[in-house]
C-alpha cells in the first residue's frame, strides 16, 4: 500500500510558517517497503501525521490517498479493517491497558488476526528483555518497559505501514536497538513500510526518505 | 476478557434498581392486561346477539296501563336515537301479530307445547354465522334463536318428567316445530335451534320467515314499534344507562349493571396499566443511562480498542449480549411472578364464587416478548451511538 499527501494541512498548524522543504501543504509520496524517518521539534506535527494516517483525527486541509483512495472517504468499517490487516501503530501515549497483564494486552489484541501463538508472543515478549513482566500489569511497568510493550504490540498483525510516534523516547540505546532490531526484522517479514517520529535522533541507520515538518 | 475490560468500572446497583422497577412494571403490565381481557370476557357466555346490545322498550307506569301515555316508538324518536354518538346501530324489533305454538317433534324427546312469542331483528346484531341464518320458503326447517330462559323452562319440565336435562349443544340437535295460525287457518313449520341469548324473551327467528307469517297470517292492522334493539360503542355503558334514564328508556338491568361494572374494572386497569408501561419506559430510560455512564467511565478502552482494529459492532455485541442477558432474566422474572399472582388471584376470585376464565391469555405471551425485543432493540441503538462516538 502506497501512501501520497497532496497538500495537507492540518488545522492546528495552519496558522504556523513551514519551511520549503516541510511535508505541510506539499506533494509527499511513501511506497511500502520504504523505511521513513520524520523529525522535528516538538510541536511541529508529529504525533498529528500518525494520527491523521491513522485515521484518527480528520481536522486537516488537504487529501491523502492510500493506494489512490482519498482516506476521507473510507467508513468506520474501512478503518477497522485497515487496523488489522494493513496499518498498525505504535502512539506516543502508548494506549495500553493498564490494568491488564502484558500477556492480556498482548492476547486482545493478537486475538484480532491470530497472527502468533502465546508462546511466539511470549518469546518476543522475552526479546525486549521483559520476561519476567509477562504477568504483570502494564500499569506497573515503567515508561520504558510499557514502550517495549506497545512496541510487541504493534507487530502482532499482518501490516503493510508501521506507524511509530516517538517509540523509543524512554529507552536506553541497548533497548532501542533491539526493539529497531526487531521492528525492522517484522517489517521486512511483511514487506511493509516503517514510519518513525523522531526528535532529532536517526538511530545511526540509513533511511530511504527523510520527512521534515 | 473484552467483556471484563469494558464493565470493569461498573456500579451495579443502578442497574439492578432499573431492572426491579422494569421487573414491577411488566408484572402490573401483564397482569392489568390479562385481566382486561378476562374481565371483558367476564359473562359473555356465547350468545346469538353479539356484545354492547340492548333491548329497550318505553317505561311502563300507571298512565301507559291506563292508555293517556305512548309505548310505542315513532319514527322521529327512531331517528333522534340513530344520531347518538355512543349507538352503534338502533333497529326496530318486529313481533308477531298471529298466533305461534312451539312444540317439540321428536321422538326421543318427551312431547311438550307451548304458545310463544317471535320476533326477529336485523341480522347485523347477530353473532351467527349468516348462512345458517336465512329462510325462505322452500327451506323445510326454519333457523330459530332460543332465549336461554326458555330453555331452563324447558329442562325443568324434562326433569319433572324423570328426563335427563339438555344440554346447548343437544338441545340444538332436537327437532322443533313451529305452528303459525290465525282464524282462518293454520301452517306447520319444522325449527331447529342455532343459538340462545339472555337478551331476549321471546324466540327470534329470520326476518324473511317473520314476513312470511305476517303476510300469511297477521293482523292488518298497522303495526306498531314497542321495543328497539341497539348496539352501544365499548365502554360507554354509562352514556347509555343516563340516555335511558332521561328518555324513559328499560332494558335488562343486568346487563346493565354488568357492563358498568367491567367498564369500571376496564378504566381501573388500564389506569394501572398506563402506569406500569411508564414504569417500564422510566426502567428502561434508566438502563439507557446507565449504558451511558458505562461507556463515558470506559471510554479510553473503547478508544484503545477500536485503534487497535477492533470493529465498533465487536464492542456494541459484547454490550447487547450482557444487557440481554439481565434483560432477558428481568422478562423472565416478570413473567414468572405475573403467574405466581395471577394463580393466587384466580383462587381469591374463584373461592368469592365468581367463575372467571383461567386459562393464561396468550396476549402476555406476546406481550413479554415484545417487551423484552423493544428493551434489547432500545439498549443497543443507544449503545451503537455511543460507542460511535469514541470512534
Amino acid at each position: 500500500m502506497n501512501i501520497k499527501l497532496e497538500n495537507v494541512l492540518p488545522h492546528p498548524l495552519a496558522s504556523m510558517s513551514h519551511s520549503a522543504t516541510s511535508i505541510w501543504n506539499a506533494r509527499i509520496e511513501l511506497f511500502q517497503g520504504q523505511k521513513v524517518i520524520a523529525d522535528a521539534y516538538s510541536g511541529k506535527g508529529k504525533s498529528t501525521l500518525i494520527a491523521l494516517l491513522f485515521g484518527v483525527r480528520s481536522d486537516y486541509d488537504g487529501t491523502v490517498y492510500f493506494d489512490g483512495n482519498a482516506i476521507s472517504t473510507f467508513s468506520m468499517n474501512d478503518w477497522s479493517e485497515l487496523r488489522r490487516n494493513k496499518i498498525s501503530a505504535v502512539f506516543q501515549d502508548l494506549q495500553l491497558f493498564p490494568n491488564l497483564s502484558v500477556k492480556d494486552n498482548l492476547l486482545l489484541k493478537n486475538q484480532l488476526t491470530n497472527s502468533y501463538s502465546e508462546k511466539e508472543m511470549a518469546q518476543l515478549i522475552e526479546r525486549v528483555g521483559l520476561k519476567d513482566k509477562w504477568e504483570q500489569k502494564c500499569g506497573n511497568l515503567s515508561m520504558g518497559q510499557q514502550q517495549r510493550v506497545a512496541v510487541v504490540r504493534s507487530l502482532l498483525q499482518p501490516f503493510d505501514w508501521l506507524f511509530l510516534d516517538e517509540p523509543f523516547s524512554h529507552l536506553d540505546k541497548v533497548n532501542t536497538d533491539i526493539c529497531l532490531e526487531l521492528v525492522l526484522e517484522k517489517a521486512e517479514i511483511n514487506n511493509s513500510g516503517v514510519l518513525l517520529t523522531t526528535l532529532g535522533e536517526d538511530y545511526s541507520m540509513k533511511w530511504d526518505q527523510h520527512l521534515y515538518l | 476478557m473484552l467483556r471484563s475490560l469494558l464493565f470493569k468500572y461498573q456500579d451495579k446497583k443502578q442497574l439492578y434498581v432499573a431492572l426491579l422497577g422494569g421487573l414491577l412494571g411488566i408484572v402490573f403490565t401483564l397482569i392489568s392486561l390479562h385481566y382486561l381481557i378476562k374481565v371483558n370476557d367476564f359473562g359473555e357466555e356465547k350468545d346469538a346477539l353479539g356484545p354492547n346490545i340492548f333491548i329497550v322498550q318505553k317505561k311502563v307506569s300507571s298512565s301507559t296501563s291506563l292508555n293517556l301515555g305512548v309505548t310505542d316508538f315513532s319514527d322521529e324518536e327512531l331517528r333522534f336515537y340513530k344520531e347518538q354518538a355512543f349507538l352503534l346501530a338502533v333497529e326496530p324489533i318486529s313481533s308477531n301479530n298471529f298466533a305461534v305454538s312451539f312444540e317439540t317433534e321428536d321422538p326421543l324427546v318427551p312431547y311438550f307445547r307451548s304458545d310463544v312469542f317471535i320476533q326477529s331483528v336485523d341480522t347485523s346484531f347477530l353473532d351467527v354465522h349468516s348462512s345458517a341464518w336465512k329462510w325462505n320458503q322452500t327451506d323445510s326447517v326454519v333457523p330459530i334463536i332460543l332465549p336461554r330462559d326458555f330453555l331452563m323452562m324447558l329442562n325443568t319440565f324434562m326433569s319433572s318428567s324423570g328426563i335427563p336435562v339438555v344440554s346447548d349443544e343437544i338441545a340444538m340437535d332436537i327437532k322443533f316445530k313451529l305452528t303459525l295460525s290465525n282464524e282462518r287457518g293454520s301452517a306447520n313449520f319444522p325449527a331447529k335451534i342455532i343459538g340462545f341469548t339472555n337478551e331476549v324473551s321471546s324466540i327470534l327467528v329470520p326476518q324473511s320467515f317473520m314476513k312470511f307469517g305476517k303476510r300469511a297470517f297477521g293482523n292488518v292492522n298497522q303495526e306498531k314499534v314497542s321495543q328497539l334493539i341497539l348496539e352501544s360503542k365499548d365502554g360507554q355503558f354509562g352514556l347509555v344507562e343516563s340516555f335511558f334514564k332521561s328518555h324513559h328508556l328499560e332494558a335488562k338491568n343486568a346487563h346493565l349493571i354488568a357492563g358498568k361494572l367491567k367498564s369500571m374494572i376496564s378504566i381501573l386497569l388500564s389506569t394501572i396499566l398506563v402506569v406500569s408501561i411508564l414504569a417500564m419506559l422510566l426502567s428502561c430510560l434508566v438502563i439507557i443511562q446507565y449504558v451511558q455512564l458505562l461507556i463515558s467511565k470506559t471510554a479510553y478502552e473503547i478508544r484503545v480498542l477500536l485503534r487497535i482494529g477492533y470493529t465498533v459492532r465487536n464492542i456494541v455485541r459484547q454490550f447487547t449480549l450482557y444487557l440481554s442477558f439481565f434483560l432477558g432474566i428481568m422478562c423472565f422474572a416478570g413473567f414468572l411472578l405475573f403467574y405466581i399472582i395471577k394463580q393466587l388471584l384466580d383462587s381469591i376470585i374463584l373461592n368469592a364464587g365468581l367463575m372467571i376464565d383461567v386459562s393464561l391469555s396468550f396476549v402476555t405471551i406476546y406481550v413479554i416478548t415484545f417487551i423484552f425485543i423493544v428493551f434489547v432493540i432500545l439498549t443497543r441503538l443507544n449503545t451503537y451511538r455511543n460507542v460511535r462516538k469514541q470512534f
